[in-house]
């Protein structure tokens, strides 16, 4: 029987994409698996939404390993964790850091290139040697789906922009990387650039106002995750039913 | 606004007639969103906090991540904050009183407190339950509001809420309130004739609990329930809500 991360990586077809409905703790978990999803992801701005906490690693660390092993408890599907920067800038460290990730059961991981706490991304060339100790610390049977940052700190989505894509995907993938991520990416046009030129299976993010998942899919896509937004969303249906309760 | 400070206003929003509305919450986030909804105050789920966690309500939730949950609620919002603390995580009068005194310590204004006996049969004899009741009132202070939660109307079915169960109910009002209790809860029970048998005996302001079915809030009111609270469902709305929308996107 497949392991539960080569399950997980099998699912990653460009042009059939597997569709993930980002989740926080175990009770979203059960809820998504319930309507029949065959992976789950966490993202990092709900996990700290759902605590009160601020994005952008104001999750303690050993909050982060207790939540993802305690969905990885509850569920048979394959859990990715959206670990942010690996809670460390330095190489080695976040290489050790997403080993005690991997020990939860946890099959992969988003691992970001924006500078947390600080601005801008890191050099390409820092990115680069992060990503291979991240591999080479964990091994092969584990997802790193690297994220480029560049769309999320700009307004300008030009060519240009997508050059530079191009390049950091080509690296991270050099590096070890098992998925390319790339959020706030939309245009099916850019999309097939990226697809075809970075030889990694391709990350977006479905936001409010997103094209169609078909035309993504045509594109090539091969797996669309939904970021914050469930969370956000489930959050004002609450706060409507309180309303309607409290008044 | 201070905890004792908080601890008052809570209080003073317990008007028999005129209850006050708590939707439950099981998080910060959740916590957050009811306090945008124009809430007053903010009211934890024991069954709600186990859910998020996957495992059973019955104080299946460690105690340490209860109150670490706690806090974060607490830490999340300026409202003020109860917390549904079950059975206090013991059954001794002083382990109780000192579990109920770390929750205070997280800034929490009150808490649910449970006669049933937690992971075991039937519930705790009135005595016991009114010295574990002085235990705590000792150990918090005389500000916390303690609701007293009475497990009568979840153990017996509804065709069994009769005048002699609602005279038990009675009794344990009255014993629970000479021990320091700050209000009534009587979950499960749905007559309105019963509720306001007990409203009417009580020195307490009397908590009811509501769910889809159950009488309207201006109903409740009018038996004299000072506090209405939502228990798990919000949850589990919520719970489908989110399987539904996941459903939608999975297609």
């Amino acid at each position: 029987m497949a392991s539960k991360f080569e399950r997980f990586a099998a699912l990653h077809v460009p042009g059939d994409p597997v569709v993930l409905y980002n989740i926080w703790d175990v009770g979203s978990a059960l809820a998504v698996e319930k309507a029949g999803a065959k992976a789950l992801a966490t993202g990092s701005h709900p996990v700290a939404d759902a605590q009160g906490w601020a994005d952008g690693q104001q999750v303690p660390f050993d909050f982060a390993l207790a939540n993802a092993k305690r969905i990885v408890d509850s569920t048979d599907l394959p859990l990715t964790v959206d670990f942010e920067g690996a809670y460390s800038d330095d190489p080695a460290q976040g290489g050790a850091n997403v080993v005690r990730l991997a020990a939860t059961g946890a099959v992969g991981c988003n691992f970001e290139d924006q500078v947390i706490g600080g601005e801008g991304l890191h050099p390409l060339k820092l990115q680069v040697e992060r990503i291979a100790a991240i591999r080479s610390a964990v091994g092969d049977a584990f997802f790193i789906n690297a994220r480029t940052d560049l769309f999320l700190k700009t307004q300008t989505y030009d060519d240009a922009l997508i050059d530079q894509v191009i390049e950091r995907g080509k690296a991270f993938a050099d590096a070890g990387a098992s998925g390319f991520f790339v959020p706030r990416l939309a245009d099916a046009r850019q999309i097939e650039r990226v697809v075809r030129e970075v030889p990694l299976p391709l990350n977006v993010i479905a936001f409010p106002g997103a094209p169609p998942k078909a035309e993504w899919a045509a594109a090539g896509v091969a797996r669309i995750s939904h970021g914050p937004f469930p969370h956000r969303a489930l959050m004002a249906k609450l706060e409507e039913m309180a309303r309607e309760a409290i008044s | 606004m201070s905890q004792t400070d908080k601890a008052k206003a809570f209080a003073a929003l317990h008007v028999p007639g005129d209850p006050l509305i708590l939707f439950n919450v099981w998080d910060a986030g959740s916590a957050q969103a009811v306090a945008r909804a124009g809430a007053k105050a903010i009211a934890s789920g024991s069954a709600s906090v186990a859910g998020a966690h996957g495992v059973e309500d019955g104080e299946d939730v460690p105690m340490e991540v209860a109150l670490a949950n706690a806090a974060r609620i607490v830490a999340s919002v300026d409202l003020p904050v109860t917390i549904d603390f079950e059975g206090g995580y013991a059954v001794d009068p002083d382990e109780t009183a000192r579990n109920v005194a770390r929750l205070a310590a997280t800034g929490a204004i009150g808490c649910n407190f449970e006669d049933q006996v937690v992971g075991g049969a039937g519930m705790h004899d009135i005595d016991l339950q009114s010295r574990r009741i002085a235990a705590i009132r000792a150990a918090v202070g005389p500000d916390f509001f303690i609701n007293a939660r009475t497990d009568f109307f979840l153990q017996a079915k509804p065709d069994a809420h009769d005048g002699a169960l609602t005279d038990a109910a009675i009794e344990r009002v009255k014993a629970y309130a000479d021990a320091g209790a700050s209000g009534y809860f009587i979950p499960g029970l749905t007559d309105l004739t019963l509720v306001e048998r007990i409203t009417g005996a009580s020195s307490l302001p009397v908590n009811a609990m509501t769910w889809t079915g159950a009488p309207s809030n201006r109903e409740w009111a009018g038996t004299g329930i000072a506090r209405i609270s939502y228990g798990p469902g919000p949850f589990r709305q919520m719970q489908k809500w989110l399987e539904e929308a996941a459903r939608a996107e999975l297609a």
